[in-house]
């Protein structure tokens, strides 16, 4: 049973897991709650929307 | 040569005067120093403009010529004065209050977030950029800098603590915090209103 984490939690790890890669234990934890939890796994999609359009702003006319 | 002004580009290189000053500021973090550079910068620009082949975007074009006199202000600066203050900073990061503003006693969203409709969309939309720089600028001081240089510029983490003299988890904690604030002033400056007619 991996350990759990609330929304604030998991929203942090979405976040760190931009920056490294995240450890077994937060892993099993996030993917448990986003499993659960369609409000994060809205953040987690616009995550990646935010990277994507971040990219592109230097060239944007 | 014309008078800047009387050229057709003035309008269009002056658009992108929020952008680089935005970069500029990521780079420099002294609000004069930073509209310092973006002046002389535009004026370069449009003294050269007509060496602009449009073979890139005209913002890029543009941020090389910046990239130039921000270079040329550090070394200045570095050999007259300022020594950035490091102090306000990991405090900013530290203070965790701004997380109770998002997520209640029990952590989960007080603003629960939405799906985004066709998201691909906007980014074709000169509207969704304007309003992505707004939201970009709300942003507070650390986080708006360390967003800019991380996301915008692609510069690794590594390089970013070193020059913000600020630790890796300070780092993360700063990029969670812009992430949240910039999701969540696109969702209710754009998305929502998109979602909601849909």
């Amino acid at each position: 049973m991996p350990g759990k984490v609330n929304c604030r939690e998991a929203s942090r790890l979405l976040s760190v897991a931009c920056e490294r890669e995240l450890d077994t234990g937060e892993s099993d934890a996030l993917q448990y709650h986003l499993g659960r939890c369609l409000m994060c796994r809205n953040f987690e999609s616009q995550l990646r929307f935010l990277r994507k359009a971040a990219k592109r702003l230097p060239s944007q006319d | 040569m014309s008078t800047p002004v009387t050229d057709p580009r003035f309008a269009e290189i002056e658009s992108h005067r929020p952008y680089l000053l935005r970069y500029a500021l990521s780079q420099l973090r002294d609000g004069q120093l930073a509209e310092e550079a973006v002046q002389e910068a535009l004026l370069a620009a449009l003294e050269s403009i007509g060496s602009f082949g449009g073979k890139s975007s005209l913002r890029t074009w543009l941020t090389s010529i910046l990239r130039f006199k921000v270079i040329d202000l550090q070394r200045r600066a570095s050999t007259e004065r300022l020594h950035f203050d490091a102090g306000d900073f990991a405090a900013e990061s530290e203070d965790e209050a701004w997380l109770d503003e998002l997520f209640d006693e029990t952590g989960h969203w007080r603003i629960p977030p939405q799906a985004w409709s066709d998201p691909e969309a906007a980014l074709e939309q000169r509207r969704f950029w304007e309003i992505f720089e707004r939201c970009l600028d709300r942003l507070p001081g650390a986080a708006g800098r360390v967003f800019f240089k991380r996301e915008i510029l692609g510069e690794g983490t590594e390089a970013i603590c070193k020059d913000e003299r600020i630790t890796a988890s300070n780092c993360w904690v700063i990029l969670h915090r812009a992430r949240l604030g910039l999701r969540a002033c696109l969702e209710k400056n754009w998305f929502g209103g998109t979602a909601n007619a849909g």
